[in-house]
């Protein structure tokens, strides 16, 4: 064994040094400052738990929370589902399928500011052009509910995600040995059986990552809730990222705003670790 | 489940399937130009046990999944029983298929690779056990139910994709190569094991394979392609002894048939300076002074102690002892052979040795058409 010698750590050393000084020092500082007044200038002094003591009885937080879980929640099904479908569709035998897989991934090449914005004119605009041609009071006035910001939320990230998610499911789609589909037609299964019972079980692994890339990034959702709805109605909308940020950056409260980021970092790190845990085992080896 | 149920699924195997193939003028192309399959015509009997061999790329793969399902027909017919089934989907072909890499389903434990099929059929849950049951039973792999495919060894697994194909209780058994995974000892092993299996069952199969070998053993008949056409059909015997051109003399039988261009000149054979006699009534008639190609099979070229007109001394450049006989590797005018000699002498390369061409048992073939001369 020369694992540990000069060379080894020689090597590891660059990556060492750049994760320390980029995460590890800031992280031990952040929870650090969670347990003071620091107002970003002043260090202020030494408060012990009450910065967590507050926000538990914060209810701008624990309502951003709630939204947000809401939000991660129905977006990470419709995005796996839509970018699972859309995979089952690309890999298909149809003739246009690069064309289609490109369209689909495009949304994802958009910043989300822009996206936001976009699909602001889309909600508020062409929404309520169809609604007055068509007669559907129900597209009027969106996002100007907590409804309809909530959906307006879910249709923006599906239609961003969902084209990356894809990709992810194509590459595992295009990994099943071709043998087991034939097999399956052979043993007399239609496609839809086909995908329930072959398909489906085999491309687990894909969900494994789709569905910690999607709860992660649902999870700290910022730039399209900035563009889209910018937390309105009366904050009805606003995510946690951005309800930290407003914490941080408008109300000048640094400390309490970390200890906040540090209960978020907690909760998506016990979610999304939960989850591995539990996809992967439901996953083979082919 | 009832006994009398038991009992009746016991015997479910030996209850008699027909299944009469009929391939007519079979023929696959890509893009209308590349041929994979040309004009293939067969006609297989119930409970036959074909096998298809060539050379890879020969079309022999792509025949087997037409008649699969797996590959549309471009053109011809291909029916069971009368039944045409160029459009029907390969679950509506009451086929069975086992393939070169098992194609085991990897998150289904044997019992539920086996039974999938039955399940799909929506067949009654005790049926569906006894019958894999009894597929486990014949194959052996009642131990083995509850494992994945994973903690299976090859063989194992290729006895699991038999026994998918065999609950079916299918008309017709397809073979796509499925042994050329194993190791050469096990491939032996399950070759009779296929055989057996076939004897019992006596479901009309197709087996694809490129080793002669294989053809050879388990075959009722043979059916022998190159690019895409078939080149002859028959027994084993028939193909063995009565090859219709050179590609089939020198693709059947290892080591190969050993080939000598030359001329024919009354009752004898002459390449280069090497004149050997042929014996009475061997010799095609109308052959005289005529270019001709000799097929002699290596059991056919041997030791001989006393040298006449049949007999060439040759050097022996390789010597290899098989055990109870010897390969023995010469040229005969440029022309290399091979010969087998009884190992009761003593032979070691380099070693000058009066060999017999026993051209009585030659094959004569047209140097330009390469079909056999009858």
């Amino acid at each position: 064994m020369r694992t540990k010698d000069f060379a080894y750590w020689l090597f590891l050393a660059p990556v060492l040094i750049a994760l320390t000084l980029v995460v590890i020092v800031p992280m031990l500082l952040g929870v650090y400052y969670s347990f003071t007044s620091w107002n970003g200038i002043t260090t202020g002094e030494f408060v012990g738990f009450q910065n967590y003591i507050n926000l538990l009885q914060d209810e701008r937080f624990l309502d951003s929370l709630w939204f947000t879980t809401k939000f991660a929640i129905v977006s990470v099904i419709l995005i796996n589902f839509i970018g699972l479908s859309l995979a089952l569709i690309v890999t298909s035998r149809i003739k246009t399928s690069s064309l289609l897989r490109t369209t689909f991934f495009m949304p994802n090449l958009i910043g989300g500011l822009i996206l936001g914005f976009i699909w602001q004119f889309i909600f508020i605009k062409v929404f309520a052009s169809v609604g007055e041609m068509i007669g559907m009071d129900s597209l009027q006035v969106w996002l100007s509910t907590t409804e309809t910001g909530f959906w307006g939320l879910v249709i923006l990230m599906s239609w961003q995600m969902a084209g990356y998610i894809m990709v992810i499911y194509i590459a595992y789609l295009q990994g099943l040995p071709k043998e087991l589909i034939e097999a399956s037609e052979i043993d007399g299964a239609n496609s839809f059986q086909r995908f329930r019972y072959i398909v489906f079980p085999l491309v687990a692994p894909a969900f494994t990552v789709s569905m910690f890339l999607t709860l992660s990034n649902t999870f700290k959702l910022y730039d399209q809730n900035l563009s889209l709805t910018g937390g309105g109605p009366y904050n009805s909308t606003e995510m946690v990222a951005m309800e930290i940020f407003n914490t941080a950056f408008v109300q000048n409260t640094f400390a309490y705003a970390q200890a906040k980021a540090i209960i978020f970092f907690v909760i998506v790190a016990i979610v999304a670790l939960f989850q591995v845990y539990w996809n992967k085992r439901r996953e083979v080896e082919l | 489940m009832p006994e009398y149920l038991a009992l009746h699924y016991l015997y479910w195997k030996e209850s008699e399937i027909v299944a009469k193939l009929l391939m007519d003028q079979l023929t696959k192309s890509y893009d209308n130009k590349t041929q994979a399959v040309k004009d293939f015509n067969l006609e297989v009997e119930d409970g036959e046990f074909i096998v298809f061999v060539g050379p890879s790329g020969c079309g022999k793969s792509t025949t087997l999944r037409m008649i699969a399902g797996l590959e549309d027909i471009t053109s011809g017919t291909f029916s069971i029983d009368g039944k045409k089934m160029n459009d029907m989907e390969p679950k509506d072909r009451d086929i069975a298929m086992v393939f070169q890499n098992y194609a085991l389903y990897p998150h289904m434990t044997v019992y539920e690779n086996m039974a999938f099929s039955l399940k799909l059929k929506k067949m009654p849950k005790a049926e569906i056990k006894a019958r894999v049951k009894n597929a486990a039973e014949i194959l052996g792999l009642m131990d083995y139910l509850n494992r994945k495919p994973k903690a299976l060894s090859g063989g194992q697994r290729q006895r699991v994709a038999l026994g998918r194909a065999i609950v079916r209780d299918a008309k017709l058994f397809l073979m796509d190569e499925p042994l050329s995974n194993l190791d050469s000892k096990l491939r032996v092993q399950m070759r009779t094991e296929i055989s057996k299996l076939h004897q019992r069952l006596k479901t009309t199969t197709i087996y694809v394979t490129h080793d002669q070998t294989e053809a050879m053993t388990m075959a009722t008949r043979i059916v022998i392609m190159k690019d895409g056409v078939i080149q002859q059909v028959g027994t084993p015997k028939e193909v063995y002894d009565q090859p219709v051109n050179m590609f089939v003399a020198g693709f059947i039988g290892s080591p190969a048939m050993n080939f000598f261009p030359g001329r024919i000149e009354g009752d004898y054979f002459i390449t280069g300076q090497t004149k050997l006699w042929i014996p009475t009534g061997a010799l095609p008639e109308g052959q005289d002074k005529k270019e001709i190609v000799i097929g002699l099979r290596p059991e056919h070229i041997s030791h001989t102690a006393h040298v006449d007109e049949t007999t060439v001394s040759v050097k022996l450049d390789v010597v290899e002892l098989m055990g109870s006989e010897y390969m023995v590797y010469g040229k005969l005018e440029d022309q290399p052979f091979v010969g087998r000699v009884e190992a009761n002498i003593e032979l070691e390369a380099g070693m000058v040795f009066p060999m017999a061409f026993d051209l009585e048992k030659a094959r004569f073939f047209d140097p330009v058409t390469e079909e056999r001369i009858k």
